[in-house]
């Protein structure tokens, strides 16, 4: 189980150590976000060092919209020198979303090559063929959709994230899930659920805006309109909003082949332990050796 | 397996040359009917001849997460995902094995070169033309 936590976009630690307070002794390992929706924030790496320190285990996320092979396997290295060992790895979100949306988007690897070329640092090399004196042990992980159209062609790239070294897939926002578990059952169907970790991604709404902002705005998102329902009519949607949480996690640890949860709190990090406790879920701590 | 398209040499004077001279007729052929980005390392036939360099983000390997429910792409959302082409493309064509291939990190240096010469060249992988169709 994972959690999620965007660094302030400000040069402020004591907002990373507080938000890290919420998390500590919850949750498995918490994801650090890389300036998401292209707006300029503290940078991950810093972010997961502070964490570390603080005493959690964190996952970097890695995007290509800012970095060339040169810079990415630079910073990577730099990572795993500071401890920094789980990586994901995501294509990045669009440089027109964020606040400069006049920025020139680099995109010079994809999500599955940039998991090929931790796999190959891994292995001892770098791009270039260079051999590592000392190769990183990155525990690598992807993103996955599934909710996108469409769905054979999300399966094939799942396949292919797999195929290139993904240990673990965290999925977006499960808010559908009659969808989800459509997606799931074409998952197993591939087998690809024995070969990686699937972790349901779990996004609690503080309101019906959230949600309806979400639905409107976030691409390849689709929302149960049940859910939407409910929050319109709930007379306190903040805990309307966590009830739903723990009601999906629920649902969906169900499903076979689900590995694990990950929770994102969007600017709510400090519902984590609540839903964390009502869904019953516990931490199984694997801190490394 | 290798993962990325190595610059094997500099194209010399003479290659140089007959890149432009078959630039200019890949540019006519290729440009009207499948709007070529010029990358030089063609995966048309991979990708069920659409052009997966149109996507904003210019990816090789499969659309990013931002697929709408109806295949719009997010960054321009007037215009279909390329991807949601290529894949219906691909279908159509039955051709989707070939979605499976993980294309190789691109060679900048050959951008504006013309992608057929590099072929014969031996320096980025000659298309797939004959793959019997899926079931």
């Amino acid at each position: 189980m994972c959690a999620e936590m965007g660094p302030p976009q400000s040069c402020d630690a004591d907002v990373i150590r507080k938000k890290a307070a919420y998390f500590t002794g919850v949750v498995d390992a918490v994801n650090i976000t890389d300036n998401q929706t292209a707006i300029v924030r503290l940078s991950s790496i810093a972010a997961a060092k502070i964490l570390l320190e603080q005493g959690l285990e964190p996952i970097m996320q890695v995007t290509c919209r800012d970095r060339n092979r040169i810079a990415i396997q630079s910073d990577l290295l730099g990572a795993a020198a500071l401890g920094i060992e789980n990586v994901l790895c995501l294509t990045g979100d669009h440089q027109r979303f964020g606040d400069h949306p006049e920025a020139r988007g680099v995109f010079d690897l994809d999500s599955i090559q940039l998991i090929a070329t931790l796999a190959q640092m891994n292995s001892g090399t770098l791009l270039s063929g260079q051999p590592l004196k000392k190769a990183p042990h990155f525990f690598i992980g992807a993103a996955a959709n599934p909710c996108g159209e469409p769905l054979e062609m999300r399966l094939i790239r799942l396949e292919k994230k797999v195929r290139a070294g993904a240990a673990f897939i965290q999925t977006q926002p499960v808010f559908d899930l009659e969808r989800f578990s459509k997606w799931m059952n074409l998952v197993r169907e591939r087998g690809l659920h024995e070969k990686t970790a699937i972790l349901a991604g779990i996004l609690p709404v503080k309101s019906v805006k959230a949600l309806e902002y979400m639905q409107a705005e976030v691409p390849g998102m689709r929302i149960c309109p049940d859910f939407l329902q409910r929050m319109k009519n709930a007379s306190a949607p903040q805990e309307e909003g966590a009830a739903m949480a723990v009601e999906i996690i629920k649902e969906v640890r169900r499903m076979k082949g689900v590995a694990g949860i990950h929770i994102m709190p969007v600017m709510w990090e400090s519902i984590t332990p609540e839903i964390v406790g009502a869904a019953g879920l516990q931490t199984t701590v694997m801190k490394k050796t | 397996m290798e993962i990325v398209t190595r610059q094997k040499k500099r194209h010399n004077r003479w290659e140089r040359t007959l890149s432009h001279m078959m630039l200019f007729w890949e540019d006519v052929i290729k440009v009207p009917l499948f709007h070529c980005q010029r990358c030089g390392e063609c995966i048309l036939s991979h990708t069920g001849f659409v052009c997966s360099q149109r996507c904003p983000k210019r990816l090789r390997n499969g659309p990013c997460g931002g697929t709408g429910e109806d295949g719009r792409c997010e960054v321009y959302p007037e215009r279909l995902c390329i991807w949601y082409l290529v894949y219906r493309r691909a279908r159509l064509f039955g051709r989707i094995k070939l979605l499976y291939r993980i294309e190789k990190i691109h060679d900048w240096n050959l951008e504006k070169t013309s992608a057929w010469l590099n072929v014969f060249t031996g320096r980025t992988e000659a298309p797939k033309w004959r793959v019997p169709r899926d079931e």
